[in-house]
C-alpha cells in the first residue's frame, strides 16, 4: 500500500500542477464573478442613462407623461434624439387607429434595445383613458394573466414550487458527470502517456500492476475530489452572494451533498476502473478514447433523458437508471431533487454499484496487468478472455 | 557526570559485529541469486519461451543472448513478476519471488523511459521512493555526480540531450543500491566516452558483490564482461555455461589462420576465405579435418605458420541464430 499511496501522490501533485486543472478550477470564477460584477454594473449604467421617449403624434390621443414628451414636429425630434436629449422617439400617423402602425426612431444599437414594450405601455395607457373603461378592467387590460404553473403528481396530489426545481438537475448531474468523465480521463491519459513514454515497464520493476493502478486511482481520484469541492464551494459562494439562494432553499441541498460524497466516489471508481481496461491495452491515446466512447456515452444517458426524467420521475426508465451502475450516479441525483425516492431504492442502488465497482476494479486489474506492456492498439471483445487467463 | 564512552564502545563492537554476521552470512549462502527452472510461457498459440533452465550466481556477470524476438525481455519480465508464466518457477536467494524482492532489483529496460515534463532530480526522486530508498535525497546527488550530471539536477528531463537521459536512466537503476542488476542493451546510444563510463560503473558494481544480468546484442562486449551466458533462440535454450566451455563446444568448424609464400589457391572444405597476400583466414566448413586441408595447402603455398582461431562470441551468435 506504501507504494501505492507514493504512485497516488506522484499523480496528484502531477495532475493539479497542469495548466488544465488549474484553469478548471479558476474557470468558474472567471466566468461567474465577471458576470456577477458587470451585470451590475450594466444595472447602474442602465439606470443613469437617460430614459426619456419622444413622440410625435398626429392623432391627438396621447398625453405627455413621466419619460414621455412630445414633440411638434419629427425634426424637433430628430434633433432632441441627435443631441442624446432623448434615446428615441416615436411617431403616431393619423390612421393609427385603423392601421396600428407606429414608427421607431433610434440611435447606434437601437434595435437591441428598443423600448418597444414601454410605448406599447404608454400607448394601452392613453386609449384606456380615452375609452371610459373602469378601473379594475383598465388593470386587466394592463395586466392580463398571473400565470402560475401547478404541477400534479401521479396520485393527482398539488406538487409545489417544482418551476423552481427545473435547472436543478440539469446543474447537478452536469457537474457529477462532468467531474468523474474529466478525473477518468485524466487516468485514461496518464495510463497510455506512461506506454508511449515508456515509464510503465520500469514502475513495474517496483511495484505490482496493483498496487500501480490503486495509486492512480486514489491520485487521480483525489484530484478530481479536489476539483468537484472547489467548484460546489465556488457555486455556493456565489449562489450566497446573488438573488439564487432563495431558488435553493426549496431544495435539499444537504442530502444531495451527503449522497454526492458515494455516488462520486462509487461513480469515479466505475468509470476509472472501465476507462483503465480499455487504456492499458491502447497503443495511442486515440485508440484509448475510441474504447471509451461506450462508457462515456452509458453516463451522459441520464442527462440526455432529462427530459423524461424531470416529466416523471417515478416512472420505470428513471427507476431502471437508477439502479443501473454507469448511470446511478447522474440518474439518482437528478431524481432526488425532483421526487421523494424511497430509501430502499438509494440503497439498492448504492449497493448495486458498489458490487459492480468492486468487480470492474478486479476486472481492471487483471486486464491492467496482462495488457500494460502489449502494443496492439485497442482492446477487442475478442482479446479479453486471453487478457484474463495471463 | 555519568560517563558514556563505554556504553558507546560496546555499542560500536556490537553494530561491528552485527555486520560481520550479516555478511558473512550472506557470503556463506550457496544459493544461486537466481534460479530459473523449466520456464515455459505461450502467447496464443505462439510459444514464447520453452522449459528454460539456469541459475546465476553471487557477484557474477551473466550474459542473457539471443537475436531478436529470441524471447530475452520475456524471460526478464518474468524474473521481476510482471508477467506471470504458464509453467516453471523462479526463485530469488532461494526463496519463491515476491513483491518485496524487487527493491533488490534494478533494471534497465531495452526501451528507455523518463517522464519529461518534470525536473532530473523530480524523476529520480519519484522512483527512489518506489524503491523505498531511506535518503533519496543523498542518493540522488551520488549517483548524478557518478554520472557526471550533478549540474542537471534541477533542469527538466525534456532538456537533457538522449545521451544524458541514458545516464540518468542509469542512475535510476543503481539508486536503491540493488544486489540484481538487470540491464537490458545499457550501452544503447552510447558514443564511446560514456560507453566506458557505463562498463567502468558496471565492474565497479561487480566488485562490489552485486550480480550483474547483461542483455545484449553486442557480443564483443558480453564475450569481454560475461563470466557466463545463457543464449535462447525461438524460445530455446541453445548455449549455457562459461565462455571456455562454450567456445570448446564450437571449436571443430572454426577459423583456420595462415601466414604464407605463394599463391593461395582453392582448397576441398574452405568455404569463406579472407585473403590478405601473406595472411589470410579460412573458413571451415562443419566437419571438415584441417589437417586434409593443410595437406592440400601446403601443395601450393609454403606454410610459415597456421593456427586454428577460437570462435568469437560473435561468430557463434551468428552461427546459431543461422542455424536455428
Amino acid at each position: 500500500m506504501h507504494k501505492a499511496l507514493v504512485v497516488a501522490k506522484h499523480e496528484f501533485l502531477a495532475t493539479v500542477k497542469t495548466k488544465g486543472f488549474i484553469l478548471s478550477l479558476i474557470l468558474p470564477f472567471l466566468i461567474l464573478l465577471p458576470v456577477m460584477f458587470t451585470s451590475g454594473y450594466v444595472t447602474q449604467i442602465a439606470t443613469d442613462s437617460p430614459r426619456n421617449i419622444g413622440f410625435v403624434d398626429e392623432t391627438g390621443i396621447l398625453q405627455p407623461d413621466g419619460i414621455f414628451i412630445r414633440f411638434e414636429d419629427i425634426g424637433d425630434a430628430e434633433n432632441a434624439l441627435l443631441n442624446d436629449e432623448i434615446q428615441s422617439f416615436f411617431t403616431i400617423p393619423t390612421d393609427y387607429l385603423k392601421t396600428g402602425r407606429v414608427f421607431l426612431y433610434g440611435t447606434g444599437e437601437f434595435f437591441s434595445s428598443a423600448p418597444t414594450d414601454l410605448v406599447e405601455a404608454f400607448l394601452i395607457d392613453n386609449l384606456l383613458h380615452d375609452s371610459g373603461a373602469d378601473e379594475t378592467l383598465s388593470d386587466r387590460i394592463r395586466h392580463p394573466a398571473d400565470v402560475e404553473q401547478i404541477t400534479l403528481n401521479e396520485k393527482g396530489e398539488v406538487e409545489e414550487k417544482q418551476e423552481v426545481r427545473f435547472l436543478i438537475p440539469y446543474a447537478v448531474a452536469i457537474l457529477m458527470m462532468l467531474s468523474i468523465m474529466t478525473t477518468s480521463g485524466y487516468l485514461m491519459q496518464g495510463i497510455v502517456a506512461e506506454k508511449e513514454n515508456k515509464t510503465v515497464e520500469i514502475l513495474l520493476s517496483s511495484l505490482s500492476p496493483e498496487e500501480l493502478l490503486t495509486g492512480k486511482l486514489i491520485g487521480f481520484g483525489s484530484a478530481g475530489l479536489l476539483q468537484i469541492c472547489v467548484w460546489i464551494c465556488s457555486g455556493v459562494l456565489v449562489v450566497s452572494l446573488t438573488s439564487l439562494a432563495a431558488i435553493f432553499q426549496e431544495i435539499q441541498i444537504s442530502l444531495i451533498m451527503i449522497l454526492a460524497i458515494p455516488y462520486f466516489t462509487l461513480g469515479y471508481l466505475l468509470f476509472a476502473g472501465s476507462m483503465a481496461c480499455v487504456a492499458a491495452p491502447a497503443s495511442t491515446m486515440k485508440d484509448a478514447q475510441q474504447g471509451a466512447m461506450i462508457f462515456t456515452m452509458l453516463g451522459i444517458l441520464p442527462i440526455m433523458l432529462l427530459g423524461v426524467i424531470i416529466a416523471a420521475p417515478d416512472s420505470v426508465i428513471a427507476r431502471v437508471l437508477t439502479y443501473v451502475p454507469y448511470t446511478a450516479p447522474a440518474a439518482t441525483l437528478m431524481r432526488i431533487t425532483l421526487t421523494g425516492i424511497p430509501v430502499y431504492e438509494i440503497a439498492a442502488s448504492l449497493l448495486m454499484l458498489t458490487i459492480s465497482v468492486i468487480v470492474v476494479i478486479k476486472f481492471s486489474a487483471r486486464i491492467f496487468r496482462s495488457a500494460i506492456l502489449m502494443s496492439g492498439g485497442k482492446i477487442r471483445v475478442k482479446d479479453i478472455p486471453g487478457y484474463l487467463k495471463r | 557526570m555519568p560517563d558514556n564512552t563505554n556504553n558507546k564502545r560496546m555499542f560500536t563492537i556490537w553494530q561491528i559485529a552485527a555486520a560481520v554476521i550479516a555478511g558473512a552470512q550472506r557470503e556463506k549462502t550457496d544459493e544461486p541469486v537466481l534460479d530459473v527452472t523449466h520456464l515455459t510461457k505461450s502467447f496464443g498459440i505462439k510459444t514464447i519461451l520453452d522449459d528454460i533452465s539456469f541459475h546465476i550466481e553471487s557477484g557474477e556477470i551473466f550474459g542473457l543472448l539471443g537475436p531478436n524476438g529470441a524471447g530475452k525481455t520475456t524471460m526478464i519480465r518474468i524474473i521481476l513478476d510482471i508477467i506471470k508464466s504458464d509453467h516453471g518457477s523462479v526463485k530469488m536467494f532461494g526463496k519463491v519471488f515476491d513483491e518485496d524482492f524487487k527493491e533488490r532489483i534494478g533494471y534497465l529496460p531495452e526501451e528507455r523511459g523518463l517522464y519529461q515534463k518534470i525536473t532530473v532530480f523530480e524523476c529520480l526522486k519519484y522512483f527512489a521512493n518506489l524503491k523505498n530508498v531511506k535518503k533519496p535525497d543523498d542518493r540522488i546527488d551520488f549517483w548524478l555526480e557518478e554520472v557526471g550530471l550533478i549540474d542537471y539536477k534541477k533542469r527538466r528531463v525534456s532538456d537533457l540531450s538522449k545521451g544524458m537521459q541514458q545516464k540518468i536512466q542509469l542512475a535510476s537503476t543503481f539508486i536503491h543500491d540493488p544486489d540484481i542488476l538487470i540491464l537490458d542493451e545499457p550501452f544503447s546510444g552510447l558514443d564511446p566516452v560514456n560507453t566506458k563510463i557505463v562498463k567502468d560503473i558496471m565492474l565497479d558494481l561487480k566488485r562490489d558483490g552485486k550480480t550483474i544480468i547483461l542483455s545484449t546484442h553486442q557480443m564483443d562486449q558480453a564475450e569481454r564482461m560475461c563470466d557466463r551466458i545463457l543464449m535462447i533462440n525461438h524460445g530455446e535454450k541453445v548455449l549455457y555455461g562459461t565462455l571456455d566451455q562454450i567456445k570448446a563446444g564450437y571449436r571443430e568448424s572454426r577459423v583456420m589462420v595462415v601466414e604464407y609464400e605463394g599463391d593461395l589457391k582453392p582448397v576441398d572444405g574452405v568455404i569463406e576465405v579472407e585473403d590478405y597476400g601473406r595472411y589470410a583466414e579460412l573458413g571451415l566448413e562443419r566437419g571438415t579435418d584441417p589437417q586434409d586441408v593443410l595437406k592440400n595447402l601446403m601443395e601450393s603455398v609454403k606454410l610459415r605458420r597456421f593456427e586454428m582461431k577460437s570462435p568469437s562470441l560473435n561468430e557463434i551468435f551468428i552461427e546459431v541464430a543461422n542455424d536455428a
